[in-house]
């Protein structure tokens, strides 16, 4: 029997204001910023440098206005860069950079803002350590507040950091200081999403991958809509297409930022904010610590006679993972191939921009389709080393929550529980690339376009899997060798990877560092002229890590904690 | 082959902390072996050891003849493992998790069988297989493990704590299978921390301090360690009356009672001395292992006390050792 809400006494419901709270507060605040220190520094100085190195590459790379000018035309043309990068607004150095660059930073503060609010809310809940400061004078309502705070310091902290990259790289104050806002805006929006999303779903795994979903939506939102943007007539602007404005990415970049640094535009994010917020007051007022609006459904009393073996369990803890990795490959994949339509039609004789670059594609034999696929293809590579390297984290959470040792408890050995997860991941690895693949078949053969040969497509998917594998060996070995570091180590060497591999060239690094990538190695088919040597040097070098993994594996104990 | 678990001279170092300190443990064939200690003794790390999830540092262990490290697959494919803090698949739901690994362990050839049995526990433990797993409590999911190592047969069961989080009702359910599992053979091997659960099942008990064994036997060996505790109304009774009750221990008389300890082994030669005063309202409590366990547990020495072959020793020797603590 629950009270009426009504019952519930007022008195209960603190609210910051009175001087025991903010005491309270401060204190919530001070275990929030703890908890976050390494990752919060992390979050704000990665973003800071992008910010900075992107300013700095476009000063080396584009330093007259003559070349930026050429490229905006190229972009404007190809509908892929668009989606990508965001809005030409002009060939600037600022409002260049901007346009190079802001889309990212936005996702990151997006990221950031949404794991941030979940951390401090639904995964404290589910861990019970809600329930325990909430049984003190702090209460329900007050902890939630303090997330607030610590969700707005850190994306005041973004602001300032996108800006100081910026500014230092000398460009326009004030432009930096409205990409700066723009980008904190969108934290902030997604700020009160995940507080938001983390009333309504029962478990921090799944109101994390809700609210992360609804973060890429935006970017995506906003790339259609300056994908389908109107071009101006100086060539090197356009003006956003609808999409745009349903997305806090999008919004953000309304400012146009160094070209026109409107404000106006940053109201919307803060109204959103505003709404998300007291959406998730008033859910957080009514609802029992630990209930979720959409609660837990029912399971099955027996278990499906499928659900019999070590790597049937992986599948069956993984599989919405999985899922949800390769649909979005597959997403890429129809993106990479109904582009080679639009871009089609626009390399016809006549356009200068689509002419220059027609001619640099045939000296390398391929055709610009081709080039759309392979670039978008790399990314699909990305997407399937994140789903490797997550069935090997999957490993370490087992063993940190201590199932794994009711697996290990029965018949089942250590190898081979490893090795099943090994085999899972590279399963997996196969599944997002090759539904990449068919994305990109079925969207060329919808639309036509018969520039890329199914032969080409096929070995240009293929060229993506062996850096996966990459991040799925050697996280494997970081598992067995070093457990505790397992999960932090596999994301910052897929980031580090992504980083000197895929934005390694427009960052201006050094060969000698982007080599350090798996990504870099990846193959780009060429038809018969093409390179595998880096394909199949990776995959020795996945092939001996596991092995090494396995080896070792058979020496190593199972704990817990 | 009648000893079924068998440590000797087991060593367990994580770092400079000796969690085993030579562990010498032998269980055997059909009977229930109660493994006591406190928190922190090593009970935890010897059963890991024995199931082959950690390596000893040093010394030797074996469970029905396998050496449970390099043969761990063959051993728990006749063994049954309940942990003391179980954890589930939180998106599992508590009968998918019993399917499961009893499939694992190959109990379920017979499904027909397997249902039924798994079903019949399911309502003596008043179990609901049909909630995830994150939505169990301790209790429940306690049970979870129970009905997994229940449902199918295995030949030697390693129970840590199992009774954690269970109610008295449901530790009486635990307890009648337990004795059905030995009566069809079993050998079990159940650390605890709770007295009256190890008095009430155990044949022989091992009890743990500091990684290492510092007594053990029959219960009744035991207690020939022991004291019993006697109280009577004082009704009258003045000292002079009551130092004929000879060598007493602790003799105290407190609202209106008079109550003194007695060696356990020794408590007939009072019944002279108590019928001769006429006491009224007697009562004469059985020692417990909470003694047994305070004797133990502040003993700063592992190696057996001088006294114990002299019980009238005892008691100023305990007062001691709970002072001193921490020697090894």
């Amino acid at each position: 029997m629950h009270p009426p809400v009504d019952m519930v006494p007022g008195g209960t419901c603190s609210v910051p204001g009175d001087g025991a709270d903010m005491g309270v507060l401060l204190v919530l605040w001070g275990q929030r910023l703890r908890r976050d220190r390494w990752q919060l520094v992390s979050w704000v100085v990665a973003i800071g440098a992008f910010a900075l190195f992107a300013a700095a590459a476009v000063t080396q790379t584009y330093g007259n206005a003559a070349a930026r000018t050429e490229i905006l035309q190229v972009a404007i043309a190809t509908p892929a860069i668009l989606m990508l990068r965001g809005l030409p607004r002009g060939a600037d150095q600022g409002a260049f950079t901007f346009f190079l660059i802001y889309a990212f930073l936005a996702l990151l503060a997006g990221l950031m803002s949404t794991f941030l609010a979940v951390r401090h809310t639904r995964a404290d809940e589910e861990t019970g350590g809600a329930e325990l400061v909430a049984a003190t004078p702090a209460g329900r309502l007050l902890p939630n507040a303090a997330t607030l705070l610590h969700g707005v310091a850190a994306n005041i902290l973004v602001a300032l950091a996108v800006f100081a990259g910026f500014a230092a790289q000398g460009l326009d104050p004030q432009g930096s200081l409205t990409a700066g806002a723009a980008t904190g805006a969108v934290g902030l929006v997604f700020l009160g999403v995940g507080l938001l999303v983390a009333q309504f779903m029962g478990t921090s795994r799944g109101a994390n991958g809700v609210s992360a979903a609804l973060v890429v939506l935006a970017y995506l939102l906003r790339g259609i809509g300056d994908a389908t943007g109107t071009p101006g007539a100086d060539g090197t602007t356009m003006t956003e297409g609808p999409a745009s404005w349903f997305s806090p990415i999008g919004w953000g970049q309304q400012t146009y930022a160094y070209s026109g640094n409107r404000a106006w535009p940053l109201l919307l994010p803060l109204g959103l904010a505003v709404v998300c917020l007291t959406a998730a007051w008033l859910i957080l007022r009514h609802r029992d610590t630990g209930d979720s609006v959409w609660g837990a459904r029912p399971g099955r009393a027996a278990a499906r006679p499928g659900l019999r073996s070590p790597v049937a369990l992986a599948l069956r803890l993984q599989s919405g993972s999985i899922i949800g990795w390769a649909l979005s490959g597959m997403a890429l994949g129809l993106l990479a191939g109904s582009l080679g339509k639009a871009v089609a039609a626009l390399d016809t004789p006549g356009t200068g921009i689509t002419a220059v670059m027609r001619a640099m594609l045939q000296a390398q034999g391929i055709s610009l389709t081709q080039l759309m696929v392979s670039v978008i293809f790399s990314m699909a590579g990305v997407l399937a080393a994140a789903c490797a390297l997550q069935a090997v984290i999957r490993l370490r959470q087992e063993e940190a929550a201590g199932t794994a040792e009711l697996l290990l408890a029965v018949p089942v050995g250590r190898v081979r529980w490893l090795a099943g997860y090994l085999l899972l991941g590279a399963a997996a690895v196969v599944l997002v690339i090759g539904l990449a693949g068919v994305g990109a078949w079925a969207a060329l053969a919808g639309s036509g376009d018969a520039s890329m040969p199914a032969d080409a497509l096929w070995e240009t998917a293929l060229a993506q899997v062996p850096a996966a594998l990459i991040y799925l060996a050697v996280p494997a070995l970081v598992f067995v060798l070093w457990p505790t570091a397992t999960i932090a180590a596999s994301w910052a060497l897929l980031a580090l990877g992504v980083v000197l591999g895929i934005f390694g060239g427009m960052l201006g690094l050094d060969q000698n560092l982007r080599n350090l990538s798996p990504f870099t190695h990846t193959p780009v088919p060429q038809g018969d002229a093409t390179d595998w040597s880096g394909a199949w040097g990776m995959l020795a070098v996945a092939a001996v890590t596991a092995a090494l993994a396995v080896a070792a594996m058979r020496r190593r104990e199972v704990g817990s904690a | 082959m009648n000893t079924v678990v068998h440590t000797a001279n087991l060593h367990k170092h994580f770092g400079h902390v000796k969690a085993l300190d030579g562990l010498d443990l032998d269980v055997q064939r059909g009977e229930i072996h109660g493994f006591l200690g406190p928190n922190g003794a090593g009970k935890s790390t010897t059963l890991r050891i024995l199931l082959g999830l950690a390596r000893p540092t040093s010394g030797s262990a074996a469970v029905l003849g396998f050496e449970p490290w390099s043969q761990a697959v063959e051993l728990h494919r006749r063994l049954a493992y309940v942990p003391g803090d179980v954890r589930l698949w939180p998106n599992l739901s508590g009968g998918e998790t019993i399917d499961l690994l009893s499939r694992l362990r190959g109990g379920t050839a017979d499904g027909a069988a397997y249902r039924r049995r798994k079903e019949s526990l399911c309502q003596e433990f008043d179990f609901d297989p049909a909630k995830k797993g994150r939505a169990y409590s301790k209790g429940n999911r306690q049970k979870v493990a129970l009905i997994a190592a229940l449902a199918t047969e295995a030949e030697v069961y390693l129970l840590d704590e199992p009774t954690s989080g269970l109610d008295p009702l449901m530790e009486e359910v635990f307890r009648r299978e337990l004795l059905a599992a030995v009566g069809r053979g079993a050998t079990v091997l159940l650390s605890s921390h709770i007295l009256s659960e190890v008095e009430v099942l155990c044949h022989r008990v091992s009890i743990i301090r500091a990684g290492r064994i510092v007594d053990g036997g029959t219960l009744d060996s035991l207690r020939h360690l022991t004291r019993s505790e006697v109280s009577f109304a004082a009704d009258g009774l003045d000292a002079q009356a009551l130092a004929r009750l000879g060598a007493v221990h602790d003799l105290t008389l407190d609202a209106g009672r008079v109550r003194f300890s007695a060696d356990s082994d020794r408590i007939a030669e009072v019944f002279p001395a108590l019928g001769a005063l006429g006491v009224q309202g007697l009562t004469i409590v059985p020692p417990s292992l909470e003694e047994l366990f305070l004797r133990h547990y502040g003993d700063a020495s592992a190696a057996p006390e001088p006294e114990a072959d002299a019980p009238s020793g005892g008691h100023g020797s305990r007062r001691h050792l709970l002072s001193a603590r921490g020697r090894s």
